[in-house]
């Protein structure tokens, strides 16, 4: 198991009512954190739709998940 | 003959209207201007009128023919005096024809305020009393001025405004440095004593281009910070209308404003600001027709739309024309952030196809308060001078996210993809065209695939048969529906529709959008 620091932004955000959680997981790679969270949370945004950020870069969704990893889940925003 | 020209002798009126005939028209209306015995309460004898002539000219100019392209009128003209008038002789004549009188009326009115508004044309007035004096009329009216209210009120109260400046003159003695025309000149002494700007860097604002699309929440911001640290060159397209809800968030606009085009509204306050700069208005939408054309005239683009659409088309064209593009976006609290140059990572970077369309709403949609635009254009324009200035930044390479509920901000750092379709060889700058069509429903020739949420499709049902898959559960896998059919996305404002007919295009499927969604705008 893993615990990680997650961040959500924009969309994700009010979709999970809060901006960020530690969370322990199973999930080997960030692709499977995601996809564990839409059980969690009713999220609206397909995997495809968004990108993740960990420890402070933008990283593929393959990227392994170490243990005490800051993760960020962040969708591109229009509004101006 | 010029759409707009000076006259040192008295106007030949008939002349003039022959000047604008033409066969095609049915009506012609014409505007003259009158000098009178009074203004603000003192009795005057004559007047004399002074124009900087070459930049009058131009900025005519470009009055006569914004109102030929606004309201489609066959001819133009205004011609202004200069010298000594009488009383009673005609200042100033703007003759329009068409071939309807409405837009006539429209343009002849148009071109009046705006000259009366925008050209430097200064008025001396000749009193009984044996004094005189200059009347900036038309400049301090910038502040005051009222297009929908009534115009003696108007400029009674640029004289006003006058007035009280002349008076605060003269106890100022000489601190403060005056321009012919009266105004002081503009002073940047506060930012030139950064050791980052002195003389030279406030010599490189001054011969910097720089285009803002989008003259709304944030462009507002960027566009008044840069008019005001002297920018020599500063192009500003939008192609909407000023409206209500615009006000709470664009705070160079004015109620009385609304209706009015925004990119001709920003330009007239920021000459007021700072009649320095070369403020450029562009009255239209960014698109793959109207922009390459206008950016290639300027160094740095700044994207403060509202849209997916325009926020990529900007992103290459600027890659494209290796311009600098400052990019910003706000979503309720929150703001992003980004600067794109030749060495760092581009839009599409950042968000390869379908990450974007349809997945977060504008401020429309998704609500805004005010100052969050306010402070994400503020550390835009603060961005666009670093640029300028050479001062290095964390916006490049990076987005900087900036959560303005909790006060946080944090940079993600960007790598420059390899694969990134704008950083190799791209084949066009935009997907077929054919992607989005127009098709009244119900509609035999196609399935409809509703790709809205279960929310929406109770609430607004659409009028036929249709398959219903909300757009993140077909991105997950868009191969899942059956081949062989031709698919009509749709969804209620025609963007998730665009996002779910392009990804099925790539799974191999034949499949297109419904522009503007269900029901439509109307």
């Amino acid at each position: 198991m893993t615990t990680v620091k997650i961040q959500y932004y924009a969309i994700l955000r009010e979709q999970t009512g809060i901006s960020r959680e530690t969370f322990t997981t199973d999930a080997k790679d960030a692709a499977a954190l995601y996809e564990q969270l839409r059980n969690r949370y009713p999220f609206t945004l397909a995997r495809t739709q968004l990108r993740v950020a960990i420890d402070g870069e933008f990283a593929e969704w393959s990227s392994i998940l170490n243990d005490g990893a800051e993760v960020v889940f962040i969708p591109p925003v229009a509004g101006g | 003959m010029r759409a707009f020209a000076f006259s040192n002798t008295p106007l030949d009126l008939h002349a003039l209207r022959a000047s604008v005939e033409d066969r095609s028209c049915g009506g012609y209306v014409s505007f003259e201007g009158w000098v009178r015995d009074h203004n603000d309460g003192r009795v005057v004898e004559r007047l004399e009128y002074e124009a900087f002539e070459a930049l009058a000219i131009k900025e005519g100019d470009r009055i006569v023919a914004e109102a030929v392209q606004r309201f489609g009128v066959t001819q133009a003209r205004c011609i202004h005096r200069v010298g000594l008038l009488e009383l009673g002789q005609v200042a100033v004549w703007v003759g329009v024809s068409a071939p309807h009188r409405g837009e006539a009326f429209a343009a002849c009115r148009y071109i009046i305020d705006e000259v009366k508004h925008r050209v430097p044309i200064w008025k001396k007035e000749y009193y009984v009393t044996g004094d005189s004096g200059w009347v900036n009329c038309e400049r301090c009216a910038a502040a005051a001025h009222d297009h929908v209210g009534d115009h003696t009120h108007t400029h009674s109260l640029a004289h006003q405004a006058d007035e009280s400046s002349r008076a605060s003159a003269a106890n100022s003695a000489d601190s403060v440095s005056r321009h012919p025309s009266g105004l002081p000149n503009a002073d940047y002494s506060r930012q030139q004593i950064l050791s980052e700007v002195g003389h030279v860097g406030q010599a490189r604002l001054r011969n910097a281009r720089v285009l803002v699309i989008g003259a709304g929440g944030l462009g507002v911001p960027v566009l008044s910070y840069l008019a005001g640290a002297g920018i020599g060159t500063l192009g500003v397209m939008d192609g909407d209308a000023l409206e209500p809800s615009n006000l709470h968030r664009q705070t160079i606009y004015a109620l009385a404003d609304v209706g009015r085009a925004k990119a001709l509204l920003a330009s007239e306050r920021l000459r007021a600001l700072n009649p320095e700069v070369d403020v450029r208005p562009y009255v239209e939408q960014a698109t793959l027709e109207t922009l390459p054309g206008i950016a290639g005239g300027y160094d740095i683009i700044v994207d403060c739309t509202d849209n997916f659409t325009a926020r990529f088309l900007i992103n290459d064209v600027s890659v494209r024309l290796r311009k600098t593009a400052v990019l910003a976006s706000v979503y309720q609290y929150e703001g992003q952030l980004q600067v794109v140059d030749e060495g760092s990572a581009c839009l599409r970077c950042l968000w390869p196809d379908g990450t974007r369309d349809g997945t977060v709403g504008n401020c429309a949609e998704a609500g805004v308060l005010g100052p969050v635009p306010g402070v994400l254009g503020s550390l835009q324009a603060l961005e666009v001078m670093k640029v300028i200035l050479g001062i290095d930044s964390p916006a490049r390479g990076g987005v900087i996210l900036v959560d303005l509920r909790s006060l946080e901000s944090r940079r993600l750092a960007t790598r420059k993809e390899l694969d990134c379709p704008q950083h190799c060889d791209a084949p066009s700058l935009t997907e077929a065209t054919d992607l989005s069509i127009a098709v009244t429903l119900p509609t035999l020739d196609w399935t409809v695939l509703d790709v809205r949420e279960m929310t929406e499709v109770a609430e607004q049902p659409l009028p036929c048969a249709s398959v219903h898959v909300p757009l993140a559960r077909l991105l997950d896998d868009p191969s899942q529906l059956p081949d062989g059919v031709r698919y009509l996305c749709v969804c209620s404002r025609g963007v998730r529709s665009l996002a779910a007919a392009r990804a099925l295009r790539r799974a191999g499927r034949e499949a297109a959008s419904l522009a503007n969604g269900y029901p439509g705008s109307a």
